[in-house]
């Protein structure tokens, strides 16, 4: 992937680790020699908002942000932001989400669709037919901490997409990650990496 | 070649390349430059420079890096410390600088001895922000040399510019950067560290530390305009402005402009780029005028890419009157007036520029997915508060609905949203006080509520309240006080009695103050307590003149980091009859309506407040303790 740039984009809800997940990816692509930039777009809360984080990896990367059409690799951390951004990933990109539903509270208060996982998985299938879902926070548990599923989703797509080698993420796993963490964050990654080839 | 385990930001050695945003760059600039005293006060985009200086423990490096109370109380300190020979930062968001501006105008023209560099955080979007305020604006009217870098290993290097620049010049300077800066990560190579700078002796010198002298101040304006002039031929010796390549067409960029730019000429194709000149601003105040003559005095075309305003555009549209190029940017339209620069943008803005044929904009994609507002967290105090606001007023006989309450700056301003809908007004920090009371003085009858945290009432909502009471207006004011600074990461506030260096402080009350000032009717309640709440609200709101009560509860993000959660609650689902009331009173986010028609809770997010269960009609919502 040397002389290219790669666009990856995560879309996620406050507090789920979109942030933690960028900032993984761009330690280890500085671990690997890489330039690279990221660029979050927030609202104001600390969590619970909707999150879009774009992280670009490359020989000479120099601006943060990339356009709608133009993510090669997408994850959705969560179906409902997963929908609201899928437009971002490019024909022939690769995109994945994880199988969870946390539903805003405009839906609850019915003054938006409430629309169910199976809903969701469709529309999303419709809007991009070769996304993968995976059970991220699922396979997570298993492994003892369910905040570990953003890793279990970069296992995944690094197991796809090749984009980083497994020592690189591991020293930005290390890079960080709270220690406590580390280990099973490690173990997540690897996790996903299996589910990929499945 | 994959490095293992953290980098410490502050002592890893020069060569050492990291993935680090731009704000933890800055903190690491402050290291190789020597800087001894850190203050400043929270506000996106810019409080990680001090959190990074806190998290590695830049105290024990023997630099003084502490929160201050708010931003013009710590551009004094800074500027106490400089005048004294210390080298010296203060970083805040764009509108702090609009709090701190009566200082910094003055510190023009008495100078500095030790570097001081004003670290403000502009936010283009805006993301985060109440305005999309130009600080380069500013800068000019301050007359202060002004640097903007164009990414995170810029930023670190020009910490120690801007103390080179700074004590060149004996003036304070302004380290610019917008949010596309400050809170993107880039990679970074450290440099070399310099020993922190401290007090190196202060001479008195009336004519230029007292401005009360008419004839000193006039000529310290002449200093000012000559160090000024200065400042124009260093922005050319060290570097700051630079150009490269030759053509009659000719692009203009400043801070991350310039990195769109680069990957925007990529992607122009075969010959393209190479009829560009690109002219970069890194010192965006004083612009070097003559410098500027020269390089694009050849140019036919000149396109200016800059963001928030024309600032650059109409600063060269001046520079270069009189010569034959065309300028064009923000003012015609060619990059956007409102909003961030993106790539996509600056392609464009270039392909018009040349002539080329633009591709059809991408049409904008309707968002298919319902909207996710920022809430409130769930178990926020703050949640309970409006609650009990609400229900006392209706108590006390009047319609909630028409009560108007006027909000402050900080998370509660998110209690704006359904269902809570419970703010009128959120306006600059300290206003809700004094913008009530002037709604009252108006000739508003009814009854009208001022909502404020804890930190905004240190940072500017004392003065508000002296002005109410000492007019006796009638005034419910809430204080929400939830023991820290939460919106922008969770800092100290003056109440602590240790800061986050580990440094002993003297706690200052907010009820002591309130009482010092003369409030009669003061309450201290836990709005968990949310049936006491109801009724202090209930009480206080008939009382004449202006009442204080305060909400008591630390933040619910923060209390479950520190303490965990002990117990969540739960929906029974055969007892639910989807009445739809803990959803409608409290709004919080852990709780759904699943696909049965029916609420749950989503177990890892509620953190055990319990309002829910209390307003659920049928006892359908049960605590259970966490295993
Ligand atoms: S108890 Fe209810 S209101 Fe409180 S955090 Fe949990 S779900 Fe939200
Ligand atoms: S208030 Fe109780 S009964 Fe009504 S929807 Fe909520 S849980 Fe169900």
């Amino acid at each position: 992937m040397a002389e290219r740039i790669l666009n990856i984009l995560i879309a996620s809800v406050g507090g789920q680790g979109g942030l933690t997940l960028s900032r993984v990816i761009a330690a280890a692509a500085v671990a690997e020699g890489l330039s690279v930039r990221t660029g979050e777009t927030l609202g104001m809360a600390q969590r619970f908002g909707s999150v879009m984080s774009f992280v670009r990896i490359g020989e000479d990367v120099t601006s943060p942000l990339f356009g709608p059409g133009e993510a090669d690799v997408f994850i959705g951390m969560e179906l409902v932001e997963a929908l609201r951004r899928i437009h971002y990933v490019r024909k022939g990109g690769v995109a994945v989400a994880a199988l969870t539903l946390k539903p805003p509270v405009s839906s609850s208060l019915g003054i938006a669709p409430r629309p169910s996982k199976e809903e969701l998985v469709e529309e999303l299938r419709e809007a991009f037919p070769s996304i993968r879902f995976v059970d991220a926070v699922g396979e997570a548990r298993k492994l003892g901490n369910y905040r570990a599923a953003n890793m279990v989703l970069l296992g995944y797509v690094n197991g796809l997409v090749g984009i980083l080698k497994d020592e690189s993420v591991e020293a930005g796993i290390s890079a960080i990650l709270r220690p406590k963490a580390v280990e099973t964050s490690i173990r997540a990654y690897y996790r996903g990496k299996e589910l990929a080839k499945e | 070649m994959g490095k293992i385990g953290r980098v410490d930001v502050l002592r890893a050695p020069p060569g050492t390349r990291a993935a680090l945003l731009g704000n933890e760059a800055i903190a690491r600039g402050v290291i190789e430059s020597g800087i001894s005293v850190v203050t400043g006060y929270p506000g996106t985009p810019s409080s990680e420079v001090i959190m990074t200086l806190h998290a590695y423990r830049a105290h024990e490096l023997g630099i003084y890096v502490e929160w201050a109370v708010n931003e013009r109380v710590a551009f004094e300190i800074t500027y106490g410390a400089s005048i004294g020979g210390a080298r010296s930062m203060v970083t805040m968001k764009a509108p702090g600088a609009n709090v701190a501006a009566d200082p910094i105008v003055s510190a023009a023209y008495g100078g500095v001895e030790g570097g001081l560099v004003i670290y403000i955080a502009d936010d283009p979007g805006p993301h985060t922000t109440q305005t999309e305020q130009d600080t380069r604006w500013f800068a000019r009217m301050a007359g202060l040399p002004t640097i903007s870098p164009i990414d995170p290993d810029e930023a670190r290097k020009f910490v120690k510019v801007a103390i080179e620049l700074s004590e060149a010049l004996k003036l304070p300077v302004i380290l610019r950067s917008t949010t596309r800066v400050a809170h993107t990560v880039g990679d970074v190579v450290f440099g070399e560290a310099t020993e922190p700078v401290k007090y190196r002796g202060f001479k008195k010198d009336v004519k230029r530390f007292v401005r009360a002298g008419m004839s000193w101040n006039r000529e310290r304006h002449a200093w000012l305009l000559q160090q000024l002039r200065r400042a124009e031929e260093l922005a050319v010796g060290k570097g700051l402005v630079s150009s490269e390549g030759s053509g009659e067409y000719c692009v203009v960029c400043e801070g991350v402009s310039c990195g769109h730019l680069k990957e925007a000429m990529r992607s122009l194709g075969e010959g393209e780029a190479e009829k560009i000149k690109v002219v970069r601003l890194g010192m965006v105040n004083p612009i070097p005028r003559e410098w500027v003559k020269k390089e694009l005095g050849g140019c036919s075309k000149i396109l200016v890419l800059e963001e928030l305003s024309p600032y650059l555009e109409v600063t060269l549209k001046a520079a270069l009157h009189g010569l034959d190029a065309e300028i064009v940017g923000m003012e015609e339209g060619i990059i956007p007036s409102v909003g961030e620069l993106n790539p996509a943008h600056v392609t464009a803005a270039l392909n018009s520029f040349l002539g080329r044929p633009t591709e059809a904009a991408g049409t904008e994609v309707q968002d298919r997915a319902p909207p996710r507002p920022p809430p409130l967290c769930p178990g926020c105090p703050h949640r309970n508060s409006f609650v009990a606001l609400r229900f006392g007023l209706a108590k006390a006989g009047y319609s909630p609905s028409k009560v108007p309450v006027f909000g402050d700056i900080g998370c509660y301003a998110l209690g704006v949203s359904p269902p809570l809908e419970a703010i009128w007004t959120e306006h600059s920090m300290g206003a809700s006080i004094s913008m009530a009371a002037g709604l009252k003085i108006g000739g508003f009858e009814g009854p009208v509520v001022a909502v404020i945290g804890d930190s905004t009432f240190y940072h500017a909502g004392l003065q508000s309240l002296i002005e109410a009471v000492h007019k006796r207006i009638d005034l419910l004011v809430m204080i929400l006080d939830n023991d820290i600074i939460a919106m922008t990461g969770h800092q100290s506030t003056p109440a602590w009695a240790r800061t986050e260096t580990g440094r002993e402080a003297r706690p200052v009350k907010i009820e002591e103050v309130v009482k010092a000032i003369g409030v009669e009717h003061v309450y201290i309640v836990d709005p968990y307590d949310i049936d006491k709440a109801i009724e202090v609200v209930k009480e206080a709101v008939k009382k004449p003149g202006v009442k204080v009560v305060i909400m008591k509860h630390p933040c619910a993000l923060w209390e479950a980091r520190v303490k965990g959660v002990k117990a969540v609650y739960r929906v029974l689902p055969e007892k639910c009859t989807s009445c739809m009331a803990c959803v409608r009173v409290t709004g919080c986010p852990a709780l759904y309506v699943a696909e049965d028609g029916k609420v749950r809770i989503m177990e890892e997010d509620c953190t055990g407040c319990g309002l829910c269960a209390r307003y659920c009609p049928y006892d359908a919502i049960i605590r259970v303790e966490r295993r």
